[in-house]
């Protein structure tokens, strides 16, 4: 995020474009009911009535895939109209001609059929967006999760520098990252391209410091995006297949897009080893299991979707029969096996590690981070009076060479796989409040599976239950070219009639069977968002139960989990 | 008077947070260590959406609640401020439930205790403003958005002179808007 989570409150507007907090984050949801309170515009542009929809100024109810369509034409009203702020253009920016050009083609008129809001709708809300003052974005997996995904990024980042919402308290674009500590991932250099602190691998003086610092020498090649293992496994010739896959606290076999395409390059590589906290679904698939502490049982530093770092610390000791590590302990002894000797006595001694070789994060030491409690990067100096960084981008300095924002010209293009005969409506994926990610921790919590557990829902408009002839709770088969799963019909006049939605954390009500692994180009997130599919009747719902009872039961067997299951009932 | 817990739209997100909490409060903490199938998960108030709305809803207790008219065993009665069913000496009639205009009266099973025919009891369950319990409601406790209050005879006044107050500014305003109440 370009600004701080706690900012959200300050905002004048918020603009809140495939963002749904109350699910994704609640904590968050928080900010944006108190900005709200505190005064604050909010325009919510999702193609589901969510919560943050209920409490807007303006719902867009677009549809879904044609957000570049919206948000050009957004950019198209504001240049119309007047309402763009020109010193901050001419002063911080470049490609505003050309992109004024691009927005030509978007006027509100030409893009009302395909976003499915009307002209006046998408004139008010640009107009909202572009005059508060203060504007803030913020953005989610309804962005992200599209094989046109950087690029409608890119055309929120316009936006905010048409209007000079950059640089300033309470405004900016806040990407909500879909989950804990995502960020944290990414700023650790769990990424194919970069080192901590985002140090590009292909970058010499870069590497050479890497080097220097741990001993040995390293690559300078990008590495393989994790959602393109299946195709490394299953279609790359020999020489440049994937023999072997070290997977921690990530579940494939659940989370990734098309499972049956997953599932059979998890059986084809070599050794998969999987450490994780419970047994899940990729753990049937692993050669070698390594049990590790929970997130309450050790303790480290997590990065906030908002750069900052704040340290988490162990509440309890793991069960005395455990018999599990710490991820930082397991992954020194691997390494050590291996044949590099890695050693720490704590995760202080990681973290001093860390933000010395990052320029960005050196100043977040434990000292701060104890004191102030969150220090948000960059934080370049390790004096106590650098508290770290709000918000970025202060005084319209932007992280290009020539300290200018690029306006991005780029248009629409359509989802990949269209809805058609076979496959009449769109399936899209989401979450839902009580479970967090593929519930391999939530799952496990028994109050939370009291909530909500197997099968899952498929959301639906009354009016398409109707018409199949389906009621709430009954169990309905839902069908993609790729494959298909069983779940429960919930009937919501919060979605469309054209599209359903599900969500990814069931075992049995699996919808990434069904789910499209087309990906963005740039960030290699697929197309979750966006797939054809079909929903089809079961007659025989005594049949269907007992199949959703039977299957979990064999799950857990297989998991080895011997505690039988509650679920499968309607609640 | 009695009180009640009220949620506001506004304000509530749907976390469901409060149900979790009803079925921890009524169950004690050691719903966290027995068995999971040792205990039923039945909150006595429910999460509702709509297009318009979010919101838990539950009992009101009503100062003379249809619930306890029509209750054939004398099992619902006012105690101190609330409504409450007496579940060892509700029959399972489903009077209750039939009349409560809120649908806020629901049937669980009674722990687990069966009837004759080895079929679990289900009797009236419904929300008793936690009485007896430390704290007071725990949904209005654990609320993340603080959508929740308890309603006492004190806050309905303030709830009316604001609206009394707000209601003569439309007033004003339809009559001449330069008017400022």
């Amino acid at each position: 995020m370009s600004n701080g989570v706690h900012e959200i409150e300050d905002a004048a507007l918020l603009f809140v474009f495939g963002y749904n907090g109350a699910d994704s984050h609640p904590i968050v949801a928080r900010r944006i009911v108190r900005a709200k309170q505190k005064g604050a515009k909010i325009i919510c542009c999702d193609p589901r009535r969510i919560e943050t929809a209920r409490i807007a100024d303006m719902h867009l109810q677009l549809r879904n895939g044609s957000n570049l369509a919206l948000v050009n034409s957004l950019a198209h009203v504001i240049i119309e109209e007047g309402l763009t702020d020109d010193k901050f253009i001419e002063e911080h920016s470049t490609g505003f001609e050309e992109f004024k050009e691009l927005v030509k083609n978007y006027s509100p008129e030409a893009v009302a059929e395909r976003t499915q809001i009307s002209p006046q709708e998408i004139r008010q809300a640009a107009r909202m967006y572009a005059t508060s003052g203060r504007s803030m974005i913020l953005y989610g997996m309804g962005v992200c999760q599209f094989a046109q995904a950087v690029n409608v990024v890119k055309g929120l980042a316009n936006l905010a520098i048409m209007t000079g919402n950059f640089g300033r308290w309470g405004v900016g674009i806040g990407p909500v990252r879909g989950q804990n500590n995502v960020q944290g991932a990414c700023d650790m250099g769990a990424l194919p391209n970069a080192y901590p602190g985002y140090q590009n691998v292909t970058v010499p003086e870069i590497q050479q410091k890497f080097e220097k610092a741990w001993g040995v020498p390293l690559s300078n090649k990008v590495g393989i995006p994790l959602t393109q293992v299946p195709h490394y496994v299953l279609h790359e010739p020999e020489e440049k297949k994937i023999r072997a896959y070290y997977i921690f606290g990530e579940d494939p076999a659940q989370s990734d897009p098309d499972l049956h395409e997953v599932r059979e390059a998890l059986s084809k590589i070599e050794l998969v080893i999987m450490q994780d906290i419970y047994m899940n679904k990729t753990g049937q698939f692993a050669d070698v299991l390594l049990p590790s502490t929970g997130w309450n049982e050790h303790d480290g530093v997590f990065s906030c979707c908002d750069r900052g770092f704040q340290r988490i610390r162990k509440l309890v000791n793991p069960p005395a029969d455990a018999d599990v590590l710490t991820d930082w302990d397991i992954i020194c002894r691997i390494s050590t096996a291996m044949g590099y000797p890695m050693k720490y006595d704590n995760t202080e001694q990681i973290w001093n590690e860390v933000i010395s070789l990052c320029p960005s994060f050196i100043g977040a030491t434990y000292e701060k981070l104890e004191k102030y409690v969150n220090i948000q990067w960059p934080c370049r100096s390790t004096d106590m009076s650098d508290k770290g960084t709000s918000f970025l981008h202060k005084d319209g300095k932007f992280a290009n060479p020539d300290g200018k924002a690029r306006f991005s010209s780029i248009d629409w293009q359509p989802p990949v796989e269209l809805e058609n005969n076979e496959y009449p409506l769109i399936l899209s994926t989401c979450r839902e409040v009580g479970h967090y990610s593929v519930r391999t921790m939530s799952g496990n919590c028994r109050l939370l599976r009291n909530l909500e557990d197997e099968p899952g829902w498929v959301q639906m408009n009354p009016e398409l239950c109707e018409e199949l002839g389906v009621k709430h709770g009954e169990l309905v088969k839902v069908l993609s070219k790729r494959g298909s799963c069983i779940a429960r019909c919930l009937p919501t006049d919060r979605v469309k009639k054209q599209a359903v939605y599900m969500t990814y954390q069931w075992w049995i009500g699996a919808c990434n069977e069904l789910t499209n692994a087309v990906l963005d180009p740039i960030s290699n997130t697929p197309e979750y968002k966006y797939c054809a599919c079909r929903v089809d009747k079961i007659e025989d719902q005594q049949w269907a139960e007992k199949y959703v009872l039977d299957e979990y039961a064999k799950i857990r067997e297989n998991m080895g989990i011997s505690e039988q299951p509650k679920g499968g009932k309607a609640a | 008077m009695n009180s009640f817990v009220q949620g506001d739209p506004l304000l509530c997100i749907g976390c469901r947070t409060c149900m979790i909490a009803c079925v921890v409060a009524h169950e004690g903490k050691r719903i966290f260590e027995i068995d999971p199938d040792g205990y039923d998960f039945h909150p006595k108030l429910k999460v509702v959406k709509t297009w318009l709305v979010s919101v838990p809803v539950q009992c009101k207790h009503c100062e003379n609640p249809a619930c306890q008219a029509v209750c054939q065993v004398g099992a619902i009665s006012r105690i101190d401020g609330a409504v409450i069913v007496d579940q060892t000496k509700c029959i399972g009639c489903k009077s209750c439930v039939d009349a409560c205009p809120f649908g806020a009266v629901r049937m669980a099973p009674l722990g687990f205790e069966t009837n004759p025919d080895g079929s679990r009891r289900a009797v009236a369950n419904k929300c008793d403003l936690c009485t007896g319990l430390d704290g007071g409601p725990a949904c209005k406790r654990v609320c993340p958005t603080n959508a929740l209050r308890l309603v006492e005879r004190e806050n309905i006044d303030e709830i009316l002179t604001y609206k009394r107050a707000e209601s003569l500014k439309t007033a004003a305003a339809t009559i001449s808007p330069s008017i400022t109440v």
